[in-house]
């Protein structure tokens, strides 16, 4: 059951990962995997656009914590955009909403690195 | 009760099914949603921790509307497990400790109202209990 699948697509140095599906334990290394790839490339200024992510359990929620100190260590940021309810709840539940900048719209996101704002 | 093969592949399932029977006992979407993913965190660990990622083993859950709460339990008959060992969550803590993993019992802990464990002599018994509002429990 093929059940997460992440499409990227760089805007200058702007990394956008697009996770469409679920992420829990199973759909996980997926995610990471395409997490990574960014990483490898030099490349700390990244937006999760969630608006096709349907729900996120631990393993994800672990999974961008252990990429976020190597992100911001660089002077780079992880932020997320488009959550729906389900998925801004789960954040919500046990206060990673606070550790990440959320935005409304994808395009939101990217102001927000384009006004100088790199790091968190 | 439902009896599911310890593949991660099948915890869809297990929260699919939770999802919807934490509606049909009451709960709204949203609610039920947050049982499911409790529910999910429940046998993913049973997987991971009381099966070490065997396959071929089984993850049994039961699934029971009470009245006033529902309740749902995962059962294995794995390693022993001791969450009671794990410390309480503090996100400060967690991050400055720069932790990625255990996220999964203090969700389930938030989303629950209990959240217990015990073990028999061969199996581990995993219980989440939903509390319902006097609306959810059908009362006026």
């Amino acid at each position: 059951m093929g059940d997460l699948t992440v499409e990227t697509r760089d805007v200058e140095d702007i990394t956008l990962l697009y996770p469409k599906g679920y992420i829990n334990a199973h759909t996980v290394r997926a995610f990471e995997t395409e997490l990574q790839r960014t990483l490898e490339q030099k490349r700390f200024k990244i937006v999760i656009n969630c608006s096709a992510l349907t729900y996120i359990a631990s393993a994800g929620l672990g999974a961008i914590m252990g990429a976020i100190e190597e992100i911001r260590t660089n002077g780079g940021d992880l932020r997320l955009t488009n959550l729906n309810e389900t998925v801004r709840n789960i954040f919500e539940i046990l206060g990673f909403n606070h550790l990440y900048r959320i935005f409304p719209s994808e395009m939101e996101a990217i102001s927000s690195f384009r006004q100088g704002d790199g790091a968190a | 009760m439902l009896s599911l093969p310890s593949e991660s592949s099948f915890l869809i399932v297990v929260r699919d099914v939770a999802k919807r029977m934490a509606e049909a006992a009451g709960f709204d979407e949203a609610t039920a949603g947050k049982v499911a993913l409790a529910v999910d965190e429940a046998t993913a660990n049973v997987i991971e921790h009381a099966y070490h990622g065997q396959a071929g083993r089984e993850v049994f859950v039961r699934f029971e509307d009470r009245g006033p709460d529902f309740m749902v339990e995962v059962v294995d008959d794995g390693d022993r497990v001791d969450p009671k060992s794990l410390p309480q969550f503090e996100l400060a803590r967690y991050v400055n400790e720069h932790r990625t993993g255990g996220l999964g019992v203090p969700l389930m802990k938030k989303i629950m109202d209990s959240v217990t464990f015990r073990r028999t002599a061969r199996r581990n018994f995993c219980r989440l209990v939903k509390h319902k509002t006097r609306a959810e429990a059908g009362h006026p």
